[in-house]
């Protein structure tokens, strides 16, 4: 079982690299769908063990939940707001990619050398699958730092929500249904608005660079 | 002032035939100085004569002898300026170097000085060319820190005339006074570090005990040792002497310089830090390792941009060095550490890569020289199809490069597969962090390797194959047999250490042995003494003979079986595709700067590459009369290191100028009086 | 004896499999475009026919350019006797080990580059920079990727890494296995010259980098430089498949039947590599040249982490 999630927080993080580097607003969506599969099926394999052991079926309804949401729904709504928005070619990126790259393995180290000091999560010593997802956290932050494009921005943000909810599974092994539910609705609405967001920016600026938005101070 | 000499400990006196064999070749290239052939060809004759005498003496030494050291000391009658000579295996194996190294490159020198003769004082250089010589000989032998300091000075001297000695060109000049600025900046550390030592111990004997010295001043002392070495080692950020120096002096003394000047330093690096302080702490395995890699790393790209042949080597010399600081270091956390097997086979790496790279630059540089000779040029952009008219040279070029390269079955690779093995083995000693340095020194090596094999592709290819790019290339003509000879010697001996590095492991293992009683061999499967046993560390083996045979068979039996199935064969002239166009002539080719672009581009972060267009517009933009392109790269440690450095530094000495040297005498004498007022105060309180 | 065995096994296998991968990715491509594809033997009727042809030279070249097919070739063989294809024979030593490996890789590698930049040819120069450039930036991911694995096993000997992966339990589910595997995926495909880093099926000057190396080649020659090509690709494969997905600790049999059964399922182990690597290229395109440093990073990247995750986070 260990195991199992120790394989799968290493390629949830080789998939936040992989996102890192991307170069295309598509590439992104994809790669974020697909960082959201591999989390469907952490939630999966959790639920099936959990279903095994104490009989509850929690975590498979918020592995279908999550499939819904974040495999499905968002992925769509992320293109629409693409196709909306008139294509331009831009470069999305302020460094280029072999540093971002460098850049999320420094978090990666970081993040170990901070964590490896603190104990106490899950079972008294710190594991592999805290630093991945904590990493994960990070890396989606450094992607909204790194990205000029409003949709960066919100697959960033996207991929920081699935760093903290990955980290609560790993840490808790299943956090309690209302909590996982509360989280996954407020990421919907919030993708919701900045998706109109992005296209009324698009609309204003003539483009979705996010940092044009300076432009607006008097 | 009075010398007397004692003799001490086991005798042996070829070291001292040697030397004095060395002073003969000085004495007679100053007295045949009139005659210029007469004198070149009888200085080096004498000069191969005291290298086979050095080499033989070293060898002997390394096999016969132990712990013992040899030792002659001429005493003075002035305190501590007895010049104290003592051999141990060590020294031995630097003067075999040196000796291998001064053997070809004096048979090679017959040839290539022959351009000088009737042109320039060839009985002046060839004075300079012994003198250099013998100091590092006795930088090498020097028993006390006095002895080698003053071996060193005269060393860095000679080198700065030898360097200088086409002194008409200005860039010559230049490159003559930043390397006497460099390397006496490098010379006033070890001074101190000297100073240091005596003032602890009483003594300069550098084999003296170094028990007295607290750690904090041996941490010190480290410092100042690995700041005035590395500045003659030439590693980044201390190199920027080596590309400007190197190319500047004569190729003959451009082999020494690279083949084993700085050498001498990774010498000193062993005697003082490794054999005298003894190591103490971790933390200087660390920084050589870390120096190591960046000059590794560095060195290799900047060789990449440069399209001057001897730039390319100097650049790859301190790729090389840094190599070696690899091994060192990993050696002095080994032993730090207390695991000595480890420490011993990460020091042989570095030994035996120090050999390997005297062989395989001494060649490079030589080859550098009879391209030059027969070319006039060491722009790679003017050569071209050199193959052809220098068949031989070709060869051996490419047998150089291929030992540079790492590849198989040259002695390059041999020493770094050891530094590959000792770096595998220190993961898991240390704690994470040397692990991360450890595998980073890993990737470097393979970077290096890598980009080596493109610096060395872009050398030979651009230079021997293609088209001939200029008149000069055209009419080159095979050089003198004896150059070939010289190089010829060089190139036979990357192959045999790279066929049989049973042999040359062994050299080193036993200098290894006696500094710390470990022999490496001795814990290794399957030993060395057997050349045709593949090496083994811990499991890990390799067979180059067996390689190469395996090639070498194989290749027969790919020949046969074509043969068999498609008969004779049968082959058509024909030109270059072409595309269907004109003929193709030399400036459709690839150039030098064309070849590394892509890595210009990727590494345009380290490089910071500039251009700039200029098109002369002739009766419409679509047929321009003249375009020009020009492009360079920025050395970021000039710019943003040395450069701001220099300017305050300039700043400052303007202010002091203006205060102190007000060119009034009163002032002057003022000073003196001062100054002597303020020793005569020391003395009272000291 | 068991040396020779060894040999002419390793040998005749790899020589024979490698234009085989090369026919099944051709047809497999061909068949997910709707095209009937060539058979699957074609590398082979090619190879034929080309080494009866006259061979053109360029008037411009050396001898380097008429060795190099044979180095080329038998660099790629001799990398191939480091490599087994099957653990269950033993022989006593390997005449190389992982550095070896890559060594002996670059011996080819830097003839091959000679040999483009021999005749003069832009087209060659072109490949040549090209080839140095990529080589270069994937270098360090190869050998991060195989010495991590080689520290776990504690040996730096290919044969043995195999033997000690056989006993571990379904190594792809382990963290740094994971990383040092999609290292290595991404590190052939430079390798061996394909989308998304090369075209091996173009001849455009804009994405040529192997082709554009071998263009001059013609006949004998070119049948050589083809062949090597295809086994290194092999070699490669063969690493992969046998270090991270081993078989061999669940055949029970001795002696020449174990081997031959070991050796059909490699053999399906390469089949079913290939038809990935068809589909996978048929589903990318080819990058920009220089958006390659952006692979080659990633695959570092992922290679050190996977070091990072075994030896300092002590996974």
């Amino acid at each position: 079982m260990s195991n199992y999630l120790d394989a799968l927080s290493v390629l949830l993080l080789i998939s936040a690299f992989v996102l890192m580097g991307n170069k295309r607003t598509n590439a992104y969506i994809k790669s974020f769908k697909m960082q959201s599969i591999l989390i469907a099926i952490l939630t999966g394999v959790m639920g099936i063990n959990s279903l095994l052991k104490d009989g509850h079926v929690d975590m498979l309804v918020v592995c279908a939940v999550v499939i819904g949401i974040k495999v499905i729904y968002i992925p769509y709504l992320l293109n629409k707001t693409c196709k909306n928005v008139a294509y331009r070619v831009e470069k999305d990126f302020y460094f280029n990619i072999p540093i971002l790259i460098l850049g999320c393995c420094f978090i990666v180290v970081f993040t170990y050398f901070s964590l490896s000091t603190t104990t106490g999560i899950n079972s008294g010593n710190i594991n592999m699958q805290v630093i991945n997802s904590v990493s994960l956290i990070l890396i989606g932050l450094f992607f909204m730092i790194s990205r000029k494009k409003a949709i960066g921005l919100i697959i960033g943000f996207l991929v920081i929500e699935n760093g903290i909810f990955v980290t609560a599974l790993f840490a808790t092994q299943g956090m309690p249904f209302i909590v996982d539910m509360g989280i996954l609705m407020d990421i919907l609405v919030a993708v919701i608005i900045m998706g109109m967001m992005a296209f009324r920016i698009d609309e204003k600026f003539v483009s979705t660079d996010g940092n044009k938005i300076k432009d607006l101070r008097g | 002032m009075l010398l007397i000499i004692h003799n001490i400990g086991e005798h042996n006196s070829l070291f001292l035939i040697a030397i004095l064999l060395y002073l003969i070749a000085a004495v007679t290239a100053l007295i045949l100085i009139k005659h210029h052939k007469l004198c070149n060809i009888a200085s080096n004759i004498i000069c191969m004569a005291a290298a086979l005498v050095g080499a033989a003496a070293s060898l002997i030494k390394i096999f016969t002898g132990t712990t013992q050291t040899n030792s002659f000391i001429l005493q003075s009658t002035i305190p501590q300026l007895s010049m104290n000579i003592r051999i141990d295996t060590l020294s031995a194996f630097f003067v075999l170097c040196l000796s291998v190294l001064v053997f070809s490159v004096s048979i090679y020198s017959i040839g290539y000085i022959s351009h000088y003769y009737g042109k320039r004082n060839v009985g002046l250089f060839n004075f300079l060319y012994v003198s250099f010589i013998l100091s590092m000989f006795l930088l090498m032998i020097a028993g006390n820190s006095v002895f080698f300091y003053i071996a060193w000075e005269a060393m860095s001297i000679i080198s700065y005339f030898l360097v200088i000695f086409e002194s008409e060109r200005e860039e010559n000049l230049r490159a003559g006074k930043l390397y006497i600025i460099m390397t006496h900046l490098g010379t006033a550390f070890l001074l101190i570090g000297f100073m240091m030592m005596y003032s602890y111990t009483q003594s300069f004997d550098i084999f003296g005990s170094s028990a007295a010295i607290p750690a904090a001043a041996k941490n010190l002392m480290f410092v100042f040792f690995l700041i005035g070495f590395g500045t003659k080692a030439g590693v980044m950020p201390l190199h920027i002497w080596l590309p400007q120096a190197h190319p500047a002096a004569p190729s003959n003394v451009s082999a020494l310089m690279s083949g084993i000047m700085i050498k001498t330093a990774i010498y000193g690096m062993i005697r003082f830090m490794f054999c005298y302080l003894q190591i103490q702490d971790v933390w200087w395995g660390v920084v050589i390792l870390c120096v190591g890699i960046v000059s590794t790393v560095l060195g290799v790209a900047y060789a990449l941009m440069e399209h001057n042949i001897k730039k390319i080597l100097a650049f790859s010399s301190v790729e090389n060095i840094g190599i070696i600081l690899i091994g060192l270091g990993v050696s002095f956390i080994a032993f730090a550490q207390n695991n000595e097997f480890l420490g011993g086979l990460a020091l042989v790496a570095a030994l035996l890569h120090t050999f390997n790279h005297t062989l395989f630059k001494g060649g490079l540089f030589l080859s550098a020289g009879s391209i030059q000779y027969a070319t006039h040029t060491k722009e790679l952009d003017k050569l071209g199809g050199l193959i052809k008219k220098m068949p031989i040279t070709a060869l051996m070029v490419l047998c150089f490069s291929l030992a540079i390269s790492a590849v198989v079955p040259f002695n390059g690779f041999v020493s770094e597969w050891l530094v590959y093995q000792s770096l595998f083995l220190n993961i898991g000693y240390g704690g994470g962090g040397l692990n991360i340095l450890s595998i980073l020194s890993i990737a470097a090596l393979g970077l290096a390797g890598a980009l080596a094999a493109a610096c060395f592709v872009k050398l030979f290819g651009i230079s021997f194959l293609g088209l001939p790019r200029s008149d000069n290339a055209q009419k080159a003509k095979e050089v003198p047999a004896t150059m070939n000879i010289g190089m010829g010697m060089l190139a036979g001996l990357c192959l045999a250490s790279g066929l049989f590095p049973g042999f040359f492991i062994d050299i080193a293992d036993k200098v290894v042995r006696s500094l710390t009683g470990l022999s490496i061999t001795a814990n290794l499967q399957g030993g060395f003494l057997n050349a045709t046993a593949p090496l083994v560390v811990s499991g890990n083996s390799i067979a180059p003979l067996e390689i190469l045979i395996v090639i070498l068979a194989l290749i027969a039996g790919a020949l046969l079986i074509i043969r068999l199935i498609g008969g004779k064969y049968i082959e058509r002239k024909y030109g270059t595709w072409d595309c269907g166009f004109e003929a193709l002539n030399s400036r459709m080719q690839y150039t030098a700067t064309g070849f590394s672009k892509p890595l210009r581009i990727v590494f345009s972060i380290l490089y910071r590459p500039g251009r700039k267009v200029e098109i002369e517009e002739g009766i419409s933009s679509y047929f321009p009369t003249s375009i020009k392109y020009k492009v360079w790269t920025e050395p970021i440690f000039e710019k943003y290191f040395y450069n701001p450095v220099l300017n305050m530094v300039s700043k400052i000495s303007l202010k002091i100028i203006n205060t102190v040297q007000t060119g009034s005498i009163h002032a002057y004498l003022i000073y003196i009086f001062i100054a002597v007022l303020t020793l005569m105060l020391y003395n009272r309180l000291a | 004896m068991v040396e020779a065995v060894y040999l002419i096994v390793q040998i005749s296998v790899i020589i024979l499999i490698a234009p085989l991968v090369n026919g099944i990715i051709k047809k497999i491509k061909a068949l997910t475009q709707k095209r009937t594809g060539g058979p699957l033997l074609q590398m082979y009727y090619d190879l034929f026919k080309m080494l009866k042809k006259t061979a053109v030279v360029s008037d411009v070249s050396s001898w380097i350019f008429k060795v190099t097919p044979f180095i080329v070739f038998s660099t790629a063989v001799a990398a191939a006797l480091i490599v087994p294809v099957t653990t269950l024979i033993k022989p006593r030593w390997f005449p190389g080990d992982l550095i070896m490996l890559v060594s002996i890789f670059a011996l080819g590698r830097f003839f091959m580059m000679l040999a483009a930049l021999d005749a003069g040819s832009t087209f060659g120069g072109m490949g040549a920079s090209r080839e140095a450039m990529i080589s270069s930036l994937i270098e360090p991911s190869i050998i991060v990727s195989l010495i991590t694995v080689g520290l776990i096993a504690k040996s730096t000997s290919v044969f043995e890494i195999m033997n000690f992966m056989q006993e571990i339990h379904n190594p792809l589910i382990h963290p740094v296995y994971i990383m040092s595997f999609c290292a290595l995926v991404i590190i052939i495909i430079a390798e061996t010259s394909r989308i998304p880093v090369d075209d091996p099926g173009t001849h455009l000057e804009l994405t040529m980098v192997h082709e554009a190396m071998v263009l001059e080649y013609s006949g004998r020659n070119l049948a050589l430089m083809e062949l090597g090509a295809a086994i290194k690709q092999l070699v490669f494969i063969t690493l992969l498949v046998n270090i991270f997905i081993p078989h061999d600790q669940l055949i029970n049999i001795t002696g020449f039947a174990g081997i031959g059964i070991s050796l059909l399922v490699y053999l399906l182990k390469i089949v079913v590599v290939s038809i990935v690597i068809a589909i996978a290229e048929v589903s990318t395109v080819k990058l920009r040249l220089f958006s390659i440093p952006n692979l080659a990073a990633l695959s570092f990247i992922l290679s050190f982490i996977g070091f990072l995750q075994y030896f300092v986070f002590g996974g």
